[in-house]
C-alpha cells in the first residue's frame, strides 16, 4: 500500500509542476486562441537559467524569479514577431522556438546538472527538514500550483484580466473600447511563457539536471491538459477553468504513470496515451451533445 | 446532466483502479506468492531509448549479473522501463523505481541515469549508469553512484583510418549540437585529428532531419572519410547516409560493432555488451553486499576492439592491412 | 464637429482589380446631428465608416474631428471618442463573458485596464438601470454569458455597451440588418431613444428607407463614392420614402440592375 501510496504522491506532485506550464498554455490557447509554439522553447529556458543560477550559488527561491522574468521575455518575443512585424501567430511561435533553442544551449550548454550539494526549493522547506523528500516535494509543487492557480484566478477578475479574456473573445471590442489589441495579446504571451518557464525551472530543480531537448513536446503536452480538463469539467460550472487544467495535468500524468506500471513497451506509450487522449475528447463531444457555438 | 458527471467519475474511478492495480502488481510477472518474493531485491532498469547499442548495454548488464552468479527470479528481480526517447517519461520512470522501493537502479544514457540519481536522492538508492561519455559533467563522479563511461577511443581510431587509409588527408564527421558527448568528441577530434596527418571537417545539426544535407554538403568538401562518433541522432539515420557515401565512393568508419555491421568500413570502439557487464558485475558486488557503490569508482572503457566489415571495405576497393586483418574482427565473415 | 475632406480611397492599388472609390470626397457632420445614410451596395457607405474610424487606410485627405485631424491615428485611438454598433451582433459582446463582465469592461472604456478589481459591484446597479431602459429583461441576465442571449438581445446589449461611457460620435454600421424585422424595429426605437437621451452625434449606415426617414435629423444618399442626396431637418422632415426610393430605382436603372 506504501508503495502505491507513493506512487500516486510522486505522480500528483508531477501534475502539479506540470500544471504551471499548462495554465501557460490555457491562456494562450484558450484565452488567447493563439497556438503558442514558444513553449518547447520557453520550458528549457526556465530550466537552463535556474540551473546555472543554482550552479552559482543563487538562492533557488530567486532564481524561480529569474526564470519568471526570462519567460516573459520570451513570451514578449513571440508576441512582438506576431503583432508589430505581423508574422503568423503559428511561425512567430516557431522563430522564437528556434532561437530559444540555440539561447538555451548558449546559457547551459546541452546538458547541466545540479550537484546533490547545491540546495533546492525542495532540500530547504523551512520547518520540514524531517519530512522525506517526496512528501517535501509534493508539499511545495502543491503550494507553487494552487498558489498560481489562486493568482491567474485573481488576474482574471482585473481589469486587465477582463481585457485579456476579450481580446480572445472578441478582438473588435477590445479595438471599440480604445484599446490596442496587439499590445493586450503580447500581455498574454509574456504571462504564459513566464509560466511556462517557471515550470521548466521547477522541474529543472526536481531533477537537478536541464537537458536541451527536455523541452520537446511540452506544447502537446500542454495542449493535451488543457483540452483534457477543460472538456471533462466544462459543465461542472463550480470548477474555475484554472482547476479543471490542474487537474488536466494531473490525468495526465497519472495516464503515463499507468502505462508504464502496466509495463507496456516504450514505443506504445505514445500510443496508448493518444488512445487515452482521443477517449476524453470524444466524450467531450458526447457531452457537448453538438449545442456548440465557438 | 448527470451522464457527464457520471462520465467523469467512471473516468476518474477506472484510472485510479488501473492505478491501484499496477501498484499491486508493480514487479511484474515474478509477484505470485507475495511472501516469497519480499526478500528478492528488484533492479530497476531504465532505458532511455530502444536502440541497438543502449539494447546490448541492458543484454550486457543481465549477463554480467548471471556471470557473477545471481539467478533471476532467485535472487533478484529485473523491472526493466524504456522511455522511447522521452525525458519526462524518463523522469517518471524513475520516480516509480523510488515509489516502488527497488534495491537498485540502472540508467542507460545519460537523460535516464541523472534520472534515476534525482529521484533515489531521498531514500539513497544506489545506481549503476551505462553509456554515458562524461560522468564528471553529469555530476554521477561521486555519490552513491557508479557505473562505466563509454567515452570513445579517438586516437586508437585515428590510427586505424590511418592505417588502412595512409593517403587520406581529411576526415567528415557529423554531430549534434545539443549533444554534450558529441561536443566533447568533435573537440577531441579536432585536437588530435592534425597529429595524425588528418584535417577534420564537422558539420553539426540540430534534429535528425537535417543529417543527410549534411552529408551530402560534407561529401561536397571531398573529405577522404567520414568517421561516426556515438550521436544518437546521426548514427539513427546511417543507412541512409551510407547510401550517400557508397554512392560518392566515401568510406565510412564506425564508432562501434552495430555500424560496422551495418556497412561502416571498419570501427576502433565500443563493444557495448562488455561494457554493459562490467556494469553488471557492478550491479551483482551491490547486492551481494562486497561494495557500495559510493565506494566504487567510475571506470573507463580501456580495452578497444577493431571491428572491420570486409565486404563494405572491398566495395570500397581497400585493401586491409595485414596487421588490422589479424587482429580485427570481421564482422562480414561472422554472420 | 467630424469633418471629411478631400476624401481619396482606392482600394487593391496597382493591381488589374484596382477600384478608385473615393476621390475628393467631402463630408461635414455638425455636432448633434443624427445622420442616416442610404445607398446601394458598393455605393461606399460602409467604407466611409471604416475610414472615420480608422479601420482602412486612405490614399489621401483628411479626417477631422473638432478641428483636429485625426488621420494618422490608429484605429484603436480613434475609438476614445467613438462608439460603433456592427451588423453581426456578436461584434460588440463578448460571448464566454458574462453581461456583468461585458458591461463593466464597457465601462472602463477610456480609463486605466490595470489590475485593480475588474467588476464594481457598487456599479452593478447603475447597469441594470441602464439595461432597462431596453426594456428586454436583460437587467435580469447579469451572469448570463452573452453567447447564450440571442441577437437581438445582444445587440442591443451592444447599442448600451458602446453608450455607456461618453462618446462624441455613435457609428451604426447597418446595426439591424442581421435581425428579424421584428427585433429590428425594437433595436431602431431604442437607438432612437439612445441617442436622444444622451444627445449623440451619430451616424447611422442603413438599407430600411423608412428608418432612414423615421429616424435622424438628416438624410444621405450615396452612390458610387459620392453624395446624391443630403437633406437636413425640415427639408428632410418633408421627404417621403416615395421620394428616395424614386431616386434609388433612378440610380440603380443607371448601373444596369
Amino acid at each position: 500500500m506504501n508503495e502505491f501510496l507513493e506512487l500516486c504522491v510522486g505522480t500528483i506532485t508531477q501534475g502539479f509542476i506540470y500544471a504551471l506550464l499548462s495554465y501557460g498554455v490555457y491562456i494562450t490557447y484558450k484565452i488567447l486562441d493563439f497556438p503558442d509554439l514558444t513553449v518547447d522553447g520557453s520550458f528549457p529556458l526556465g530550466a537552463a537559467v535556474t540551473g546555472v543560477l543554482l550552479v552559482k550559488g543563487v538562492n533557488p527561491y530567486l532564481t524561480l524569479l529569474a526564470a519568471l522574468a526570462v519567460g516573459a521575455m520570451a513570451g514578449f518575443m513571440t508576441g512582438y514577431i506576431h503583432v508589430r512585424l505581423k508574422v503568423r501567430d503559428l511561425l512567430a511561435g516557431i522563430i522564437t522556438m528556434t532561437a530559444l533553442f540555440s539561447i538555451n544551449l548558449q546559457i547551459a550548454g546541452s546538458n547541466l546538472a545540479v550537484d546533490r550539494g547545491i540546495d533546492t526549493i525542495f532540500s530547504v522547506v523551512p520547518g520540514m527538514q524531517d519530512i522525506p523528500l517526496l512528501y517535501r516535494k509534493f508539499v511545495v509543487s502543491l503550494v507553487l500550483a494552487v498558489g498560481m492557480k489562486f493568482v491567474l484566478d485573481w488576474y482574471m477578475k482585473t481589469k486587465n484580466g477582463l481585457l485579456l479574456r476579450a481580446v480572445g473573445d472578441n478582438e473588435t471590442l477590445v479595438t471599440t473600447l480604445a484599446k490596442d489589441k496587439g499590445t493586450v495579446k503580447i500581455i498574454g504571451l509574456v504571462i504564459a511563457n513566464a509560466l511556462v518557464a517557471l515550470s521548466g525551472a521547477v522541474v529543472c530543480q526536481e531533477q537537478r539536471a536541464f537537458s536541451s531537448t527536455m523541452g520537446t513536446g511540452q506544447v502537446v503536452f500542454g495542449l493535451a491538459t488543457v483540452i483534457i480538463g477543460t472538456t471533462l469539467f466544462r459543465k461542472m460550472s463550480f470548477f474555475k477553468a484554472t482547476s479543471a487544467v490542474l487537474i488536466g495535468s494531473i490525468l495526465y500524468k497519472f495516464c503515463i504513470q499507468i502505462a508504464i506500471s502496466l509495463g507496456l513497451p516504450a514505443n506504445l506509450l505514445k500510443l496508448v496515451t493518444a488512445v487515452l487522449f482521443l477517449i476524453v475528447l470524444v466524450l467531450g463531444n458526447r457531452q457537448k451533445g453538438g449545442a456548440d457555438h465557438a | 446532466m448527470k451522464m457527464k458527471k457520471l462520465m467523469v467519475m467512471a473516468m476518474t474511478m477506472v484510472m485510479a483502479a488501473a492505478l491501484a492495480g499496477c501498484g499491486g502488481t508493480g514487479n511484474g510477472d515474478a509477484a505470485e506468492g507475495d511472501s516469497a518474493n519480499k526478500d528478492i531485491p528488484v533492479i530497476g532498469i531504465s532505458q532511455f531509448a530502444q536502440h541497438a547499442s543502449l539494447d546490448n548495454c541492458r543484454i550486457g548488464f543481465l549477463e554480467g549479473l548471471e556471470a557473477s552468479g545471481l539467478k533471476e527470479g532467485k535472487d533478484y528481480i529485473i523491472d526493466y522501463q524504456n522511455a522511447g526517447f522521452d525525458p519526462n517519461v524518463a523522469q517518471q520512470i524513475a520516480q516509480s523505481f523510488s515509489a516502488k522501493n527497488v534495491s537498485l537502479m540502472c540508467g542507460i544514457a545519460t537523460i535516464s541515469a541523472t534520472s534515476c540519481y534525482a529521484a533515489a536522492e531521498d531514500k539513497d538508492i544506489p545506481v549503476i549508469f551505462n553509456a554515458i561519455t562524461d560522468p564528471v559533467e553529469a555530476k554521477l563522479d561521486s555519490g552513491n553512484v557508479t557505473g562505466i563511461s563509454d567515452k570513445l577511443p579517438i586516437e586508437e581510431q585515428l590510427k586505424l583510418i590511418r592505417k588502412i587509409q595512409p593517403e587520406a588527408k581529411s576526415i567528415g564527421i557529423l554531430y549534434t549540437t545539443s549533444e554534450p558527448n558529441s561536443v566533447a568528441a568533435i573537440r577531441e577530434y579536432e585536437e588530435k585529428g592534425p597529429s595524425y596527418g588528418f584535417k577534420v571537417e564537422t558539420i553539426g545539426v540540430t534534429q535528425q532531419s537535417e543529417v543527410i544535407q549534411a552529408a551530402e554538403n560534407l561529401i561536397a568538401k571531398k573529405v577522404d572519410c567520414f568517421t561516426n562518433i556515438t550521436d544518437n541522432t546521426v548514427v539513427g539515420v546511417l543507412p541512409s547516409i551510407l547510401e550517400k557515401t557508397n554512392d560518392a565512393g566515401i568510406p565510412v568508419y564506425g564508432s562501434e560493432i552495430e555500424q560496422v555491421k551495418l556497412g561502416c568500413v571498419a570501427s576502433a570502439g565500443i563493444e557495448y555488451v562488455a561494457l554493459g557487464r562490467k556494469t553488471g558485475e557492478m550491479a551483482a558486488k551491490i547486492l551481494k553486499g562486497e561494495a557500495k557503490a559510493s565506494e566504487m569508482p567510475y571506470e573507463t572503457v580501456k580495452d578497444f576492439e577493431t571491428y572491420i566489415n570486409s565486404e563494405a571495405l572491398a566495395a570500397m576497393n581497400i585493401e586491409v592491412p595485414a596487421d588490422v586483418a589479424e587482429t580485427a574482427m570481421d564482422v562480414a565473415k561472422e554472420a | 464637429m467630424l469633418e471629411l475632406k478631400h476624401i481619396k480611397k482606392v482600394y487593391n492599388p496597382g493591381t488589374v482589380t484596382e477600384m478608385c472609390l473615393f476621390d475628393d470626397f467631402n463630408l461635414t457632420v455638425k455636432d448633434g446631428e443624427f445622420v442616416s445614410i442610404v445607398g446601394s451596395n458598393g455605393s461606399g457607405k460602409t467604407s466611409m465608416l471604416n475610414i472615420i474610424c480608422g479601420s482602412i487606410p486612405i490614399e489621401g485627405g483628411q479626417v477631422l474631428v473638432g478641428g483636429k485631424d485625426i488621420s494618422k491615428m490608429k484605429d484603436f485611438q480613434r475609438y476614445r471618442t467613438i462608439g460603433r454598433v456592427y451588423q453581426n451582433p456578436s461584434m460588440g459582446t463578448c460571448p464566454n463573458m458574462t453581461m456583468l463582465e461585458n458591461m463593466s469592461l464597457a465601462d472602463n472604456k477610456g480609463k486605466p485596464f490595470n489590475l485593480g478589481f475588474g467588476i464594481n459591484k457598487a456599479k452593478e446597479n447603475y447597469y441594470k438601470e441602464q439595461l432597462s431602459i431596453l426594456g428586454l429583461g436583460l437587467e435580469d441576465k447579469m451572469d448570463v454569458k452573452l453567447g447564450a442571449l440571442s441577437g437581438g438581445q445582444r445587440q442591443a446589449a451592444s447599442l448600451i455597451m458602446s453608450t455607456l461611457t461618453p462618446i462624441q460620435f455613435l457609428i451604426l454600421d447597418e446595426h439591424t440588418a442581421a435581425l428579424d424585422p421584428k427585433t429590428a424595429e425594437t433595436i431602431m426605437e431604442l437607438t432612437g431613444k439612445v441617442v436622444k437621451e444622451k444627445n449623440l452625434t451619430a451616424m447611422m449606415v442603413t438599407h430600411n428607407l423608412r428608418y432612414a426617414v423615421e429616424y435622424g435629423n438628416r438624410l444621405i444618399m450615396m452612390d458610387k463614392g459620392g453624395i446624391v442626396m443630403d437633406k437636413s431637418d425640415d427639408e428632410k422632415e418633408k421627404t417621403k420614402i416615395d421620394d428616395i426610393l424614386d431616386l434609388f430605382t433612378a440610380i440603380s436603372i443607371e448601373c444596369g440592375n
